[in-house]
């Protein structure tokens, strides 16, 4: 995003005003591409976004079954190329119960890697460019962003009907 | 919980009151961390004349070979059990007040685990070859790890914990970061822009933030249970009587989450103190954390009991003569030292008002952190200092090196934590918000309280 959107900000100072303006714009087609914007994650927004479940759940898991493949492969392989034959074991037997540790960590530890690498992407994170259309979105106000119109537009009154305390074009 | 809290702050104060650690500190802060800085300088002098001269200064000889830097080792390992637990598996039970101690408690265990990572190293007296014994790492010899020794699972436990640690407090800070990238100006906006990764806070981006916290919470929840076990099976896995016994993993465990939540407790009385916190760390909060602590140490306490009991009840001589000793024999000062300070003192905090009693609280839970290093102390040094060859048998006193560079892990911690404490929000600013009152609009409220009549 090297071109910076215009747009206007809608500011709300309550929840349940900006929840109902989500639902609201949401299903009009007038608002293409609008963004909302919250200084915390309450579980309200998301319902009014009528988000599906997150895909991050995917990078989890298959990190995770990854993991536990590469711990039990490492100890294996090792124990292949340099047996430690001790306590009557005989060399080519690998003791499994003993990898679980192993593989266990290796598992929460890709894991883990995988659902950062997948917040990340979903997010759009990691971009030095980020457009910032309110500052205070990240402090105590509610914001909804729509680009590609302007300050004295149908979809501005919209917003404002809906409870918006400030409306601005960025 | 909530319901009994009594916010007095808004969401709208939350950014400015908690962020005033970013501008000048008061000078107690620079007295603090001078110190902090002399006492990591007179750790690294001792170490370099450790490494020069050679363990026998450090007083680690036959048949102690695991002395006070193991026993600092495990210190620390526990200390940083707590932070994972109140932000993952307090995050999956939905207690409320992790909110407002979770982020510190998290910077605590990171910085913990920073100082228990150091002590393998100090221990085996060559530093520059200990990765090639830790990690399987393709050497001349061609020779691997042994994946069968407890000793290696516990470098993948404890490197896993303080990635997985680490990969947790990040994530939660990213949001706070892009709040406070918004509020400053010039070089620091672009420093704070690059480390909240461009954040927005956009309805899409937390939905997938949310989704990706609570999958690490859940990965991380075993992930603490199985540290602390992995570091008592490098004794529960040996032969020698006082480390040979089942119980030591939830033993640990308990023991870990206890000094942990003391150490939550003695950082936050001083930390909400000089950042003037008292309106969001609020008494419940310290109330439920002193609960966490009193439970911990009853658990604790039923442990030193059972494996008392056991050693008895068992009919083996060598492990009855081992805790015979230990609390009749030449260290019976430090027992009874563990048994009071985890079992017996903290007894107080059935009382609720003397868990309002802050400076008594802090107290206790200093003690408590005095008992947990003792109970290491109790554990490894008076097991091994008499062997299978009673020829070898003597009496073990901490050498010099090993006092220094322990309280040399002390500045380090605590140095760490100041600096922590001066560039980052101690408060977790996103997740405080959301265990505050909703912003609702008073149309909505008077709503609610008439569906409520």
């Amino acid at each position: 995003m090297s071109k910076k959107q215009t747009g206007i900000v809608a500011n709300y100072q309550y929840l349940d005003e900006f929840c109902t303006a989500i639902e609201t714009v949401r299903e009009r087609d007038d608002f293409t591409g609008f963004e909302a914007f919250s200084p915390t994650s309450y579980h309200e927004i998301e319902h009014a976004s009528g988000f599906k479940p997150s895909p991050v759940r995917f990078f989890t898991l298959i990190a995770g079954l990854t993991g536990t493949c590469i711990g039990f492969a490492l100890a294996l392989a090792m124990d292949w190329d340099w047996p430690i034959v001790v306590g009557g074991k005989t060399a080519g037997i690998p003791s499994l119960p003993a990898y679980v540790v192993i593989g266990f960590e290796t598992t929460i530890l890709f894991g883990a890697f995988g659902t950062i690498f997948g917040m990340l992407f979903f997010g759009r994170l990691g971009n030095p460019q980020a457009h910032i259309v309110e500052e205070r979105a990240t402090d105590d106000r509610f914001t909804i962003f729509v680009p590609g119109v302007t300050a004295g537009s149908e979809q501005a009154t919209l917003l404002k009907s809906l409870g918006a305390e400030e409306i601005k074009s960025v | 919980m909530s319901d009994e809290v009594k916010w007095t702050k808004s969401m709208a104060d939350v950014n400015r009151d908690i962020l005033v650690n970013l501008q000048s500190p008061h000078p107690s802060y620079y007295v603090a961390l001078s110190i902090s800085i002399l006492l990591v300088l007179i750790g690294i002098a001792t170490l370099a004349w450790q490494t020069s001269y050679g363990m026998g200064w450090a007083g680690i000889t036959s048949p102690v070979y695991w002395g006070v830097y193991i026993v600092d080792f495990v210190f620390w390992v526990g200390i940083g059990h707590a932070g994972t637990l109140i932000s993952a598996i307090l995050f999956l039970f939905r207690a409320q007040w992790r909110n407002s101690v979770n982020r510190f408690a998290e910077a605590m265990t990171i910085f913990a685990v920073l100082s228990a990572g150091l002590f393998p190293l100090i221990h085996v007296g060559r530093i520059w070859v200990a990765a090639y014994w830790m990690f399987p790492i393709p050497n001349t010899n061609n020779m691997w790890i042994n994946m069968r020794s407890p000793l290696v699972w516990d470098v993948f436990a404890i490197s896993t914990y303080l990635t997985v640690s680490l990969l947790f407090w990040y994530m939660g800070l990213v949001p706070d970061l892009a709040s406070i990238r918004d509020r400053v100006r010039g070089l620091r906006r672009f420093v704070y822009g690059i480390m909240s990764f461009g954040w927005r806070g956009t309805a899409k981006q937390w939905h997938h933030y949310e989704a990706g916290y609570g999958f690490l919470a859940a990965l991380a929840t075993p992930l603490v249970l199985s540290v602390h076990s992995v570091v008592s099976w490098d004794f529960a896995m040996a032969l020698q009587p006082g480390w040979h016994t089942t119980i030591f993993p939830p033993y640990f465990v308990a023991g870990a989450i206890l000094s942990g939540c003391a150490m939550v407790f003695t950082l936050i009385i001083p930390v909400r103190f000089m950042f003037r916190l008292e309106e969001y760390i609020k008494k419940e909060h310290l109330d439920a954390c002193l609960k966490l602590t009193l439970l911990t140490s009853t658990i604790v306490f039923y442990a030193y009991a059972i494996e008392f009991f056991i050693a008895w009840y068992s009919g083996n001589p060598y492990e009855w003569a081992i805790f015979e000793k230990r609390a009749a024999g030449p260290y019976a000062f430090y027992f009874w030292t563990m048994v009071f300070c985890n079992c017996i003192f903290p007894l107080a905090f059935w009382s609720k008002k003397l868990r309002e009693n802050l400076a008594l609280s802090f107290v206790i839970c200093i003690l408590i952190n005095v008992g947990m290093w003792f109970e290491r102390y109790n554990i490894i040094l008076s097991s091994l200092v008499e062997d299978f060859i009673p020829g070898s048998w003597g009496h073990f006193q901490p050498g010099i090196a090993e006092i220094l560079i322990t309280f040399g892990s002390f500045g380090w911690f605590f140095m760490w934590f100041l600096i922590f404490c001066k560039f980052f929000p101690v408060v977790s600013m996103s997740e405080i918000k959301l265990i505050m009152p909703k912003p609702l609009s008073p149309k909505k409220i008077q709503a609610l309280s008439q569906g409520e009549h």
